[in-house]
This record gives C-alpha cells, structure tokens and sequence, in this order.
C-alpha cells in the first residue's frame, strides 16, 4: 500500500489536559488516568469503544509511587481495550501502531497517553542515580546523562557550521515568549532575556541549564480515529495528512552531527511525501525540544534551513510570537511541560481546532490562521524520530 | 589527577576489549567475513552478520570528532572531578569509541585535533585515554 493512500485517513478528535507544572502529592498513573478521561470527555466518545491503550514511555516508579503499565491505567479506568501497549525505551513508533490498528479496521479509537510525577518526585536521567553503579562501559568515562550525548553532537555541529549558545539562546528566548502568554505553562509571565540566558552556568558545555528541558508532573493524552468516525464527535478534527517514522539505532556516539538521512530527516521527507506538500507550505511547527539544539537539528534536518542559514533562520523574531514561522507556540517542553512528543503534537492539534487563547495563530497579532502544522517528536539521542504534518478537516 | 569514575560495566561480549586494556592494547573487533570494525562490541557483525571476528590492535593516534566538559555534577561521585572531558574519538578506520581527553588543562581542544592514547590503572580495570598531541 503507498502511504499515500493513508494521507487524510486518520484523525486527532480528543485531547486531554492535566493539572501540570509542579503538583506535589500526585501519582504518575492518576495524571494518566486524569488526562485520559479529559481525552474521552473532548473527543465526546464512549470509553468502551476505546480499541487500543498506548502508554508512553515506561519510567521507574519515584517517590513511593507504584509501577505504572497500561495494564494499570485501563483497569482504573474500568476499560478493556484489546490492546494493551507500553513503550518500554525512548524510541518512538507509536504512529505506526496507531495508523496499522486504524487503517486496518481492528480498532475504533486508539488513546495515546503519558503521566509522570517526575518534577515533584524529582526524576533524574542518569541511570547510575538509580542502580548506584555502572549500567554500561561509558560510565567508565563519566559520561552519564543524555545531555551529554546530545551536547556531543551540539559541539561538533557549533565546530562544522557556525551554530552556538548565541543561536539556541534565540530558541530559548522564542519560546519562553510563547510560554509567557499561555496561562498553562510552567513559564507563563516569566520573561527570559539576554543576560539571564548567559548568566546561567553551563551544566554540560556547550549546553547551559536553560538549554534543557525541566521536569514536569502532569499528563496528556490523546484520541485517534478514522477520519469517517471523527465527523460525528464534539470536536473539529484534525487529520494527519502525512506521517514519517524512523529509527536509527546507532549508538550517539557513531551519529554523525550532519546526516542527510538521519532518523528526522527521513521522518520529515517520508511525511512531506505522503502529504503531496513541501516545507514552504508549512505554517507553523510543534517540534520535540529536549533541548534548544534538538530544535535546530529537526528544523535543519526537515530542510528549513541550510546549516550556513543558522544565524539568520534561528531569530526569536522569526520563532516567537507574531513572527513569521512560529515554533512551539505552547513554550514546548522547554518552557511549557515536559510530556514528550505529546506537549508538541497536542500544541498542533489545539492551534489547528483554533482553541489556544491568547497564543492562537490567526488571532495574535502578525499572525497566519494555519492550514498546515508539522509536528516532531524525538526519541533516544535524535536516533528515534516521528513526524506528523496536521491539517484541519473542512 | 586521573579521571576514575565508575568501574565499567562489562559484558560477555565487551570482556575481550577490557581484558586487552588490561594489558595496554585497544584492541577492536574486525569482521572475519566483510572486515568491518565495530566499536561497541557485539556477537555479530552488523554489515554482514558474522559472527566471526578478530582482534585489532589499534595505533596510539586518534583524532578528536566532539567533546563536552561536564561542568555540573550528574553523580555526587564526579563531583570531585569538575570539569571533566568526555570526548567521541575517531579511530583508524573511521570507528569512533567514548573516552576522555585528560592533560588538557588550559589548552582549548578542538574538534579535528590530533590525539594521542594514554592509559590509566586502577584496581579493577585499565582505561583508554587521550591527550592532546603537541
């Protein structure tokens, strides 16, 4: 089957909010619980007609908390899905299971979830944190946090082309003034500027604390369906006109900082293709922002920019609010809550429905009404890629 | 000061590399079949699927593809040790291998710098490092 024949086949028809940002006293499974019968309540469907329950990533349980499986989550909920899913590492193929279980006619409505205590129960990234010794030979080396595997590659593309603190500043700045007219997001009415930027210590150099994205306790779930079954819900729709997936399982260190086919760049192509459309034809993008650099790499890989247009293309006057290419219009995860790839395809889905307050696109000042959003969501060290390019139904 | 943080985990399939550290030699796995080299170790080779392999001695000189200083501790046990060099060395043959880059203190490395192996021993374990070449 040509992927073509899936372009504007499966809809988003439910997204379901959390309280999130700093909610002490919460479990991870009740934010998965929570942002799911929101999900439901949205897309205005009947929870037994829920097909498929994916969980997002499964994390260790923190601060008392119990494991969380879908197994959990459904039981909670009082569903009985027939599938029962949970991405175990931080690779992304989600897409393909929700579009195979869809396309296929196995299931009505798949949920696509995520919940973590992880700022009040202060999550750490470093495996060693946790084991109290070495997971891996690297650990020989010091070299025990993401940050420092993405900073590896940050570095060496600073060293091939150009790029730098003085440009993922700019995509800091953008986004915090993105977040700082969502009254939803960990930065709301907190202003970033210049000098706080560069007076922060670097933790990994090249990268600075507010290169990174924080922790956030919350969760976000999503609803998809066939793009027949989503004209009779509470909702506009919004249809997934083309999608890309790709893995590329190269240890960070064997990644090459410039790739013509790495996992985002084949993601991007692979849904440019399927949609019958080209990046000039995009209106705004939600992308995976682990860290400010991982903005920069999916913009370039996705051919917005050539490397030597870093310092022009990368301005907050061009990212932020009423610029000309908005990106992460919620504060993505860096400034708005950290729920991995569904912080920025939720943000797509919502600016596409027009339901985004003051931060609307069409409605904020020297902005566009969208037709087309991209949206990106990363995993692993930039090695695990999905994109989705979102269009509203007429 | 020597740059110890956690003995390595090892594996049945990365014992052979620490085991030649051990006696000084960076020692790679070579394909048998294809002749690919693959650092980190595996059972199979992943261009042609052998499971036959030798080892290569690999030469002292190394250059530098990216480095990171750690300036923060991510493990109160590497505290002590701020700043430190984590750096993705590129090998003969184009591999590349984790290490760390030591001796650098007021120098400012660069990626493209030609390196040069050193070793470090401890109890347990002897550990690949790099310096920088004059």
């Amino acid at each position: 089957m040509a992927l073509s024949e899936l372009r504007n086949k499966i809809a988003i028809v439910g997204v379901g909010y959390t309280e999130q940002g700093k909610v002490p006293g919460r479990t991870a499974v009740s934010f998965h619980c929570e942002a799911i019968r929101n999900a439901v309540r949205d897309a205005g469907i009947d929870k037994n007609d829920i097909g498929a329950l994916l969980l997002y990533r499964h994390f260790d349980a923190i601060g008392g908390d119990y494991d969380v499986t879908a197994f959990t989550v459904a039981e909670q909920l009082g569903i009985r899905p027939q599938v029962l899913s949970q991405e175990t590492y931080c690779t992304r193929s989600w897409l393909y299971h929700v579009a195979g279980m869809l396309a296929s006619g196995l299931c009505r409505y798949v949920v696509l979830s995520y919940g973590d205590n992880g700022r009040s129960a202060r999550r750490s990234f470093v495996k060693e944190l946790n084991k109290g010794a070495a997971t891996d030979e690297l650990a020989a080396y010091g070299d025990l946090s993401t940050m420092a595997k993405y900073a590896m590659l940050a570095r060496r593309a600073q060293e091939t082309y150009g790029t730098g603190p003085d440009i993922w500043k700019e995509i800091a700045i953008a986004q915090r003034r993105w977040a700082n007219i969502n009254p939803k997001a960990a930065m709301y009415r907190k202003v970033l500027d210049d000098e706080t930027y560069y007076n922060t210590a670097y933790v990994t150099e090249p990268f600075r604390l507010l290169d990174a994205t924080p922790n956030s306790d919350g969760g976000r779930a999503l609803i998809f369906t066939t793009a027949e079954l989503a004209k009779g819900l509470e909702q506009p729709p919004v249809l997934i006109r083309g999608f890309g997936s790709s893995n590329q399982p190269l240890s960070p260190y064997r990644l090459d900082a410039l790739d013509s086919e790495s996992a985002a760049a084949q993601a991007g192509r692979q849904a440019f293709d399927m949609a019958g459309v080209s990046k000039d034809d995009i209106d705004a993008c939600e992308l995976y922002d682990c860290f400010t650099y991982t903005v920069e790499a999916t913009l370039r890989d996705y051919g917005f920019f050539r490397p030597e247009e870093v310092k022009e293309f990368l301005s907050r006057e061009r990212l932020g609010p009423g610029g000309e290419f908005p990106v992460n219009t919620s504060g993505g995860m860096l400034s708005e809550a950290y729920f991995m790839g569904l912080t920025p395809v939720s943000e797509g889905v919502m600016q596409l429905r027009g339901q985004c307050g003051e931060r609307q696109l069409g409605s904020y000042p020297g902005t566009k009404t969208p037709e087309l959003i991209m949206c990106g969501d990363n995993g692993a060290v930039l090695q695990s890629h999905v994109s989705l390019i979102l269009e509203r139904m007429d | 000061m020597k740059a110890e943080f956690f003995e390595p985990g090892i594996s049945a399939d990365t014992k052979g590399f620490w085991e030649g550290c051990k006696e000084h030699k960076l020692l790679i796995q070579k394909c048998d079949c294809c002749g690919r080299l693959r650092w980190p170790a595996a059972y199979i080779c992943p261009e042609c699927l052998s499971e036959k392999f030798s080892y290569k001695e690999m030469a002292q000189e190394a250059t530098l593809y990216s480095y990171i200083t750690v300036r923060k501790p991510f493990h109160p046990s590497v505290e002590e040790k701020l700043p430190y060099y984590v750096i993705d060395v590129e090998l003969e043959g184009g591999i590349r291998m984790i290490s760390n880059l030591v001796g650098a203190e007021g120098k400012f490395p660069k990626c493209g710098d030609r390196l040069r192996l050193k070793w470090e021993d401890y109890g347990a374990y002897s550990k690949p490092v790099y310096e920088l070449e004059d």
